[in-house]
């Protein structure tokens, strides 16, 4: 036992100064800050707003307006600082060569890594947390029912964040500037939440006969197996249109846990594999 | 302080050979490298930009990996054990460390990876920043220090674990002369501790003051390797005469005589050789100068830095003809 927590300790102490580093970063704090105003803004002002014009009554198109705004800003500016602080965790410190005094402590490179991408779980974590938790309050305020379908949404949202993390991670631990995995994280985002369409591209294809036709639906299904299914993860259509406190349907909570936690730990094996060797 | 006779450090046969551009064109960054470094001994490790110093350090220290050869660390091999890299602290060259933080947070952070805790971890934070002089600054960001505070919060985190063997990169590069006089009385004052010292470095006054050992290493070769007092030659001797005056001091230019220094009726005159000893008291008594002692002089470590590389470079131009 005491093995395990000697182990455990070298990571945590990187998590948390990596953690702390996040919070300095004037990109990340950006984002956040950002986020947060839109938030604000749609929740808070579009209320003083019909409360100026037609008196306190809310309609349910505005509520929906309100739901789609502050669900895509936690996803599109929580999904920014995942790939922001997951694509340059570790080049920057083999950029700037702060690598070299820890990598020179007794950590092994497995600590190392489990310490940066623990440190980058816990800003994500974070920044959801704020991100969520403002809009919680929004809609609490609003309606006056608990909104727990948000936190199911939220506990969702940061497993598909998960596997884009731990993906985009893998990439950086290749890489010795922060630019190249962040476009391959953008790529991951993107494509992930199309995979529906891949298997859409996939089963039209060879209609034609044509050599390029088959070959795209080739590339389409070979991307459909490998890339993870990001709109599993997304309750934003029931958010918009349920009840705040319905409880989450069409989804296989522990399942997508699994998923996604089967995709981390592919992600971090493959950092792992590629970082045991690099020279730094 | 005694020197243990089991290296503490000790590599064989050691090459790293990058491969570079699309080509693969390799560079011979090490060549063949055989090095003992002893228990207790400050080992000065010279040679100039370019010519291994810092790839010999990154390899022993597991940052990068050897294209061959063995490295042994407190007789094993297995280098990156966290057993083997607690006995290590480590300074690199130029001093990285996260800007975020304040002086003692680094320490407090690296003293973490060393498995330090609690009260033990704060004792230690507060001797090494008492040892550096750091104690005022110790609550203000790194990124506030001047390149003189980085350096000597650089050399207190690699003092923070007490470790047995100490690598240090340039040490005293880009410091006033006060900051590296007082550098060099800590890096004493540990070589009086029985740590053993690897330094790097290109200031050779201040390694031929406190190593006991140098080894000078040229386009990843090492050329010489030993003590000082095997490797800085009988340069020629000096002859030390009284009763010196103007007069009689440009009789002695006038019959060819070398003056090597004057200090008030006293005149040293350097003879060449053995040989050369007794033309040069002739000289002196000839002039009515009473000769006082005859001194072996040593060549510098300068002068031998500098005659290594000289007959190296040599070398490189007579192979590339």
């Amino acid at each position: 036992m005491s093995k395990v927590i000697e182990f455990v300790k070298g990571p945590w102490y990187i998590a948390v100064y990596t953690w702390r580093e996040g919070l300095r970063r004037k990109t990340l704090v950006g984002f956040l800050i950002l986020s947060l105003l839109v938030i604000f803004g749609a929740t808070f002002m579009t209320s003083f707003l019909n409360q100026a014009t037609v008196g306190d009554v809310t309609t349910d198109m505005d509520l929906k307006l309100i739901k789609d705004i502050c669900v895509t800003t936690i996803s599109i500016f929580g999904v920014l600082i995942t790939i922001f602080i997951s694509a340059s965790v570790v080049p920057v410190e083999v950029e700037n060569r702060i690598i070299y005094t820890v990598l020179s402590k007794p950590v092994r490179r497995f600590q190392y890594l489990l310490g940066k991408f623990l440190g980058a779980q816990l800003i994500i974590i974070m920044n959801l947390c704020l991100m969520g938790g403002l809009f919680f309050v929004a809609l609490y305020i609003k309606q006056r029912i608990l909104p727990t379908l948000l936190l199911w949404s939220v506990f969702l949202t940061y497993f598909e964040f998960l596997i884009v993390s731990a993906l985009t991670f893998a990439v950086a631990c290749a890489s010795s500037s922060s630019v190249l995995p962040t476009i391959a994280g953008l790529f991951i985002y993107i494509t992930g939440s199309l995979t529906e369409y891949l298997k859409d591209v996939y089963n039209r294809s060879g209609q034609t006969g044509e050599f390029l036709d088959s070959l795209i639906g080739y590339l389409a299904y070979i991307l459909w197996n490998i890339l993870p299914n990001l709109q599993r993860f997304s309750l934003k259509t029931q958010i918009v249109n349920s009840q705040p406190n319905d409880p989450p349907t069409d989804v296989l909570i522990p399942q997508l846990v699994l998923y996604a936690l089967i995709y981390a730990v592919s992600g971090y094996i493959i950092a792992y594999w590629i970082f045991r060797k690099r020279e730094v | 302080m005694s020197v243990s006779q089991e290296p503490i450090i000790k590599t064989t046969k050691l090459t790293k050979i990058y491969e570079t551009g699309f080509r693969g064109e390799e560079v011979k960054a090490l060549i063949d490298l055989d090095l003992e470094i002893y228990s207790g001994e400050i080992f000065g490790y010279l040679g100039p930009n370019g010519s291994g110093k810092t790839t010999t350090i990154k390899l022993l220290l597991g940052l990068i990996f050897p294209t061959y050869g063995e490295i042994f660390v407190l007789g094993t091999s297995d280098i990156n054990s966290p057993a083997v890299k607690k006995n290590i602290g480590y300074l690199p060259e130029g001093a990285f460390y996260p800007d975020f933080l304040r002086g003692e947070e680094i320490l407090h952070f690296y003293g973490q990876l060393y498995g330090l805790t609690g009260r033990e971890l704060r004792k230690r934070v507060d001797y090494v920043l008492d040892l550096v002089g750091m104690t005022h600054a110790r609550r203000r960001m790194l990124k506030g220090y001047s390149k003189g505070m980085r350096q000597r919060i650089g050399l207190a985190q690699a003092l923070i674990s007490d470790p047995k063997i100490l690598i240090l990169d340039e040490p005293t590069t880009g410091l006033d002369p006060i900051a590296r006089k007082e550098i060099r009385d800590i890096l004493a004052r540990l070589r009086d501790e029985g740590k053993t010292l690897f330094i790097s470095s290109h200031e050779l006054l201040e390694v031929e003051m406190i190593s006991n050992r140098v080894g000078i290493l040229f386009d990843g070769v090492l050329r010489v390797s030993g003590t000082l007092d095997e490797l800085l030659e009988i340069k020629d001797r000096i002859v030390e005469f009284a009763n010196a005056t103007e007069d009689k001091i440009k009789i002695i230019i006038d019959k060819g005589g070398e003056i090597f220094d004057q200090i008030d009726s006293k005149v040293f005159l350097r003879a060449k050789s053995d040989d050369d000893i007794y033309n040069v008291i002739e000289l002196g008594r000839s002039v009515g100068l009473s000769l006082v002692k005859i001194t072996p002089r040593r060549e510098s470590l300068e002068e031998l830095f500098v005659r290594v590389i000289t007959s190296a470079e040599a070398e490189r131009r007579t192979k590339n003809e």
